[in-house]
């Protein structure tokens, strides 16, 4: 979609109950058909402000609202042109408080009842925990998605994760790769890596990941209520980053059964980095956003 | 502009905040193409990041009284400053944080990151795209016309004082900060060169960037002692 097309409206906004919160709100051309035509809000991604990395929330609000919808990207407190908070709440519950706060603004002043949230890393568990708590939002757009603070996951499960991705790349990148295999006739190889790589494949073929889906247990049960109350779901991810490996380890067994309802969808970028940083990735990324939006509309 | 811009967000919005509660009107923005402006990346350039200087300033003095006019930037916004200052005459003050001070230095560092960076990730910059004139940089476009303006970018090239005060603030000691204080002190600028050493905001990776608080408050004791 060429942006240059698009004729969409933007105004920056304060809101939050202090008005302390910073966003901007992109309106469409034409004001959207009903109040049940969802709005669409934008969830920091770290601490990068509203833009998003690569300015990609902007090209992603803009093109959204350009099909109708009205969107809004603001910042957390104490990221980007909003005020830090005073009081002692953790980020993990601020963050989902001030993502409802938004949603009450755009019900006050654009009277919209129903919310997509999109969130990159960090703004995803955000995303999901609001979707658990609020009724209101009907749809979840994770990139590259991990449902819970990185920090309660546990070493152990990290460590598994990374082992599995530098195997991963072994076995997709390097066995196939005539370099590679120079490197190790040479003597130039990694040996120690090599090993480990083989155990944890041999380690894979006999011991089941049940223990790294177990503490993912609570986050598969949100998981299942969510999309039996009919929440739907565009998972988002960059073939070969950690986050990926840990989706597949804790949540790929549940998605597959999931899929089934239609209201789950997994989308993978093939040779990519964690924010999608070349142009021709971020297009790719833009049109799978947009056409997924449409389906959760139309449906 | 480009990723450099979104890892100085931050450090604008309180340098704002800090040069407003000192007394001063204060407008930050982003040029066409970039951040919240209107635009695709792919348009902007240096002849329309110019014009968005001006509108900026009429819009200030729209909306606020105030005599004098100063302004301010880092790396490229630094550049774009003194060019806008030298064509204008009611420019009286200008900090230079970290500018840019060759335009030819600078795409090569731009084209030299934007490798690095992905070198290791699983979107490897082909040797053919290596060889050739880069197209983007770290998630963001360079157009031919904005790569053609940054070649002819050469700040000891240009002749006019820009303004009676400047403020040179670098984060490293290097040859460049120098050669630009002589070269400003020449046209008979008031020139200080402060020497800040701290993060190098643009080679950051942005989520574990930290604010230069040191910075920020020797750009608002400048500006507080220059204008008071």
């Amino acid at each position: 979609m060429d942006i240059q097309d698009v004729r969409v409206k933007e105004e920056p906004l304060f809101f939050g109950k202090a008005r302390s919160l910073m966003g901007i709100i992109t309106d469409p051309p034409k004001a959207p058909r009903d109040e049940n035509f969802p709005a669409v809000i934008f969830l920091n991604a770290g601490i990068v402000h509203r833009v998003g990395p690569h300015r990609m929330f902007v090209k992603m609000a803009r093109s959204l609202a350009n099909l109708g919808f009205v969107a809004l990207r603001f910042d957390h407190s104490g990221i980007g042109d909003s005020k830090a908070r005073n009081d002692r709440l953790s980020f993990e519950q601020s963050s989902v408080s001030e993502t409802r706060e938004a949603m009450d603004c755009l019900s006050t002043i654009r009277g919209r009842k129903r919310f997509v949230l999109v969130g990159l890393c960090s703004g995803t568990p955000t995303s999901f925990r609001t979707a658990c708590l609020d009724p209101r939002v009907v749809g979840l757009i994770l990139l590259n998605g991990v449902l819970e603070s990185p920090d309660k996951i546990n070493q152990e499960v990290i460590s598994y994760v990374l082992n599995h991705k530098i195997a991963r790349s072994y076995w997709q990148g390097k066995l196939f790769h005539p370099p590679s295999w120079l490197k190790v006739i040479s003597g130039k190889a990694n040996y120690k890596q090599i090993v480990n790589v083989l155990t944890s494949r041999l380690r894979d073929l006999f011991v089941p990941d049940a223990k790294v889906a177990l503490g993912a247990n609570h986050i598969v049960g949100d998981l299942r209520s969510l999309v039996a109350g009919g929440v739907k779901l565009l998972f988002v991810y960059s073939e070969g980053t950690a986050v990926l490996e840990y989706f597949r380890m804790a949540l790929d067994k549940e998605i597959r059964k999931l899929r089934a309802s239609e209201k789950v969808k997994v989308q993978i970028i093939q040779r990519t980095d964690h924010t999608f940083t070349l142009l021709r990735h971020q297009e790719e990324l833009l049109g799978l956003v947009c056409d997924w939006a449409l389906d959760v509309v139309l449906d | 502009m480009g990723h450099e811009y979104i890892a100085a967000h931050r450090s604008y919005h309180l340098l704002a905040m800090q040069l407003s509660q000192a007394g001063f009107h204060v407008l930050r923005f982003d040029f066409y193409g970039c951040g919240d402006s209107a635009g695709d990346g792919e348009r902007g350039d240096v002849r329309q990041w110019l014009s968005d200087i001006e509108v900026a300033i009429g819009e200030l003095r729209r909306r606020c009284r105030f005599s004098k006019v100063c302004l301010g930037g880092l790396r490229l916004g630094a550049s774009l400053s003194m060019l806008t200052a030298c064509e204008r005459d009611d420019i009286d003050g200008i900090v230079l944080w970290d500018p840019v001070i060759s335009g030819d230095t600078y795409i090569a560092e731009l084209t030299k990151l934007h490798q690095d960076v992905l070198q290791h990730s699983y979107a490897p910059p082909s040797r053919r795209s290596m060889a050739e004139k880069p197209t983007e940089s770290l998630g963001f476009p360079l157009s031919g016309v904005l790569l053609s303006d940054l070649a002819n970018l050469d700040l000891l090239a240009i002749q006019r004082k820009p303004a009676n005060k400047v403020l040179i603030v670098a984060t490293q000691a290097d040859t460049g900060g120098t050669q630009l204080k002589e070269h400003l002190q020449s046209t008979k600028a008031h020139v200080e060169y402060q020497v800040l050493p701290g993060p190098k905001l643009w080679l950051e990776d942005v989520n574990k960037v930290l604010v230069p608080n040191q910075i920020l408050q020797a750009v608002v004791s400048w500006i507080s002692r220059m204008y008071e």
